[in-house]
């Protein structure tokens, strides 16, 4: 060692956020899932319908960038579990603040699934009702807001997510990032304090990733919200990799979940590929901040699937045999499993949701692809009115 | 607690036009929420709010800890949502850590996603009692040059008390600079002019002249009135143009003055390069270089932070006597 290069050596420690390390967690919440409960299927099956949805999303966004359709991805494939059953312990008037790893979180809290795929899901829901309004229309804007087409949220002036969709009559309030991670965490406590000031029961969930938990906004906002006992989830989805730094090099402490500490919160550790566990967290959590007794801190446990940014190189930086454990436990395969194993659904169903899924996908951007892009002449305003 | 000023009204301290904006606009709206460190029971480092806590509530007056950029933040949030947040920077110095929620976020929202962000920013800041270089410094021009914010620098009372309150109004974010030095020496009338729902670019002729353009706003504004005063008795007769408001600029009357007296200069507290000056010199020099006798000029702090003892901090700001030589050369040219 002693002539290495003290750089190499460094970024050759390991990580110990990674899933390999044999440290106990105290703070780890498991499934709570009652053994062959059918409601308990039936949940995870509808957590499933909308996990599948968000991955059939991504994989097509990641191609079209392969193929030059696209100038820009960020993919959550890997964060399905933890957005998707964050998003389902949240209704209709609450807001929603999201990072480019929350397409689950957010086609969870737009969408009626059953409305694009009919019969995909019982009339009833098993967990969360749907939001209100025209999903197919609002499924489309989606599309072509990725593009970057006219019909898009901030048409065409804003990337991906970088954009809000409020929709007032239907309680969607939902406001998305800025570039600078963590800077976000304030406003979605400001959301939350609207709700608190208003007399109301809502309440605001905010993800971020672990490496925005460095910064000053983190500490800021989660300091005023635990003071003030604002109505809020911040919800830090720890990849374990922020670009291309391991947690060894983002925080020296063992789980950043144990922080809420430091703020007199609860913060709960969870794994964060398994839905139903990350759906009681969020329950809980949730019901606290209904009830006025301020926010949590939630640490999912998630693993790194890809680059920071579609194309970049920053996947290399992740140990080989790391990364293989993080495809092994792909969040997906975990929920299908579970389905399967209990008896209650088939391979062939589970496909045939794939399938279906995957289709929706293709038409809708392709659709989103055949519309109008922005008049490149279009004056825009500075100032509201 | 101040009484309801919106009514006709003797001359009121700066100070207390400040307050009385705020206490008006928060009995005439529910939604004004006013967040602030010491702002509650303390009143404010500069007592606007003394009296606030009593009248509104520990939910209507926020004390926050010592977090710029959170409050800021969780003001704009808010400001999505229905609420209609005044943050009190301590000292307007401070705001530089609350840049980033301040240029990025709200200055930006607006344009990204059509989602208003009526949020107001007070900032108290300015030289004059040998605060130091973090009490005392001139910083409007850091918001200035941000498309998406209103920047608002009044010098009188009653433009203190209309702006904030049409400030407040507004579905922008507004930075609304208070002049400390101000603050206990400004005395003048309310105006009774109803009051507007959001800030619009001003400027207005305070002292009718035809030798030299001076454009200035806050504190600068009553020493280049000195001066003109001064200069008057030489047979030198300065238009003295104020600036209540910055961004949105409206620099018409600026222009059309030049054109007049065919000599300009700009005097501010902030220092000098990169500083609003130059922007009104190559506005002038846009639309009326061929009305010009003489280069424009700009009168103002050397590039330098604030020093804290006050005959050095007095050296820097321009005075009347400095203001006066200087307009003086200009006719020179």
């Amino acid at each position: 060692m002693t002539d290495q290069d003290p750089d190499t050596a460094h970024s050759r420690k390991p990580n110990p956020g990674a899933p390999s390390s044999a440290v106990p967690v105290s703070h780890v919440e498991s499934s709570p899932r009652p053994v062959g409960s059918r409601a308990a299927f039936y949940s995870l099956r509808e957590m499933h319908a909308y996990m599948r949805l968000a991955r059939e999303w991504d994989l097509r966004f990641e191609k079209m960038f392969r193929t030059g359709a696209l100038s820009k991805w960020y993919s959550s494939v890997g964060n399905e579990a933890t957005t998707v059953a964050s998003a389902c312990a949240i209704e209709a008037g609450d807001s929603l603040l999201t990072l480019h790893r929350d397409s689950g979180a957010i086609l969870r809290h737009y969408l009626d699934i059953n409305a694009l795929l009919p019969g995909i899901l019982p009339q009833d829901p098993a967990i969360r009702k749907p939001m209100g309004g025209d999903s197919k229309q609002r499924f489309l804007r989606l599309a072509c807001q990725m593009l970057g087409r006219e019909n898009g949220f901030s048409s065409g002036h804003e990337r991906s997510y970088h954009y809000n969709l409020f929709e007032e009559e239907w309680g969607l309030f939902h406001i998305g990032m800025i570039s600078h991670l963590g800077s976000m965490i304030p406003v979605a406590a400001g959301t939350a304090f609207a709700f608190q000031q208003q007399g109301s029961d809502r309440v605001a969930i905010n993800f971020i990733g672990e490496g925005a938990t460095s910064t000053g906004d983190f500490h800021e906002a989660l300091n005023i919200a635990s003071v003030w006992k604002l109505p809020f989830i911040l919800v830090i989805e720890n990849n374990r990799w922020a670009f291309s730094t391991p947690t060894s090099q983002q925080y020296a402490c063992d789980h950043l979940a144990d922080r809420a500490l430091g703020y007199g919160i609860p913060g709960v550790q969870v794994d964060g590929t398994d839905a139903e566990a990350v759906l009681s967290v969020m329950q809980t959590a949730v019901a606290r901040a209904r009830a006025g007794d301020g926010p949590t801190l939630v640490e999912a446990m998630l693993g790194r699937h890809r680059g920071h940014s579609e194309g970049d190189d920053s996947l290399q930086q992740v140990p080989e045999q790391e990364l293989q454990q993080y495809g092994e436990q792909d969040p997906l395969d975990l929920a299908e499993k579970r389905l399967i194993d209990g008896g209650v659904f088939s391979r062939a169903w589970i496909d045939e949701v794939s399938e279906r899924c995957a289709s929706l996908v293709i038409d809708t951007v392709d659709q989103a692809m055949s519309m109008p892009e922005p008049d490149v002449h279009q004056a825009r305003s500075i100032y509201a009115d | 607690m101040q009484t309801d000023t919106s009514t006709e009204s003797d001359d009121t301290l700066y100070v207390d036009a400040i307050s009385a904006a705020l206490a008006d606009e928060m009995r005439a709206d529910p939604d004004v929420v006013l967040m602030g460190q010491d702002i509650a029971g303390h009143g404010g480092a500069f007592k606007i709010t003394r009296g606030f806590l009593e009248e509104f509530g520990d939910q209507r007056v926020r004390n926050t800890p010592i977090a710029e950029s959170g409050t800021i933040g969780i003001a704009i949030g808010s400001s999505m949502l229905g609420i209609k947040p005044v943050v009190e920077m301590q000292f307007a110095d401070f705001v530089s850590c609350g840049f980033n929620q301040i240029v990025n976020v709200a200055a930006k929202m607006y344009w990204r996603t059509k989602h208003p962000v009526p949020l107001v920013i007070r900032l108290p800041g300015g030289g004059g009692m040998g605060a130091g270089a973090f009490h005392s410094q001139n910083i409007e021009n850091w918001f200035l040059h941000t498309p998406g914010l209103k920047v608002v620098s009044p010098a009188y009372s009653g433009d203190a008390y209309r702006l904030l309150r049409a400030a407040i109004r507004d579905p922008n974010p507004v930075l609304y600079f208070e002049h400390k030095f101000l603050y206990r020496r400004e005395r003048s009338p309310l105006q009774t002019a109803p009051i507007p729902d959001r800030i619009l670019g001003e400027s207005s002729i305070l002292r009718s002249g035809t030798d030299i353009t001076t454009v200035s706003w806050g504190w600068m504004t009553h020493r280049t009135l000195e001066a003109a005063e001064i200069l008057s008795q030489e047979g030198i007769e300065v238009e003295v143009i104020d600036l209540p408001v910055l961004s949105p600029l409206d620099h018409r009357g600026i222009i059309a003055s030049v054109e007049k007296t065919q000599r300009a200069a700009i005097i501010h507290e902030a220092t000098c390069t990169g500083g609003f000056g130059a922007e009104i010199a190559a506005r002038i020099c846009d639309e009326a270089i061929w009305s010009l006798d003489a280069p424009v000029r700009r009168i103002t702090y050397p590039d330098s932070p604030p020093p804290f003892h006050k005959g050095l901090e007095a050296s820097r700001i321009p005075s009347p006597e400095r203001i006066c030589s200087e307009l003086r050369q200009l006719l020179e040219v």
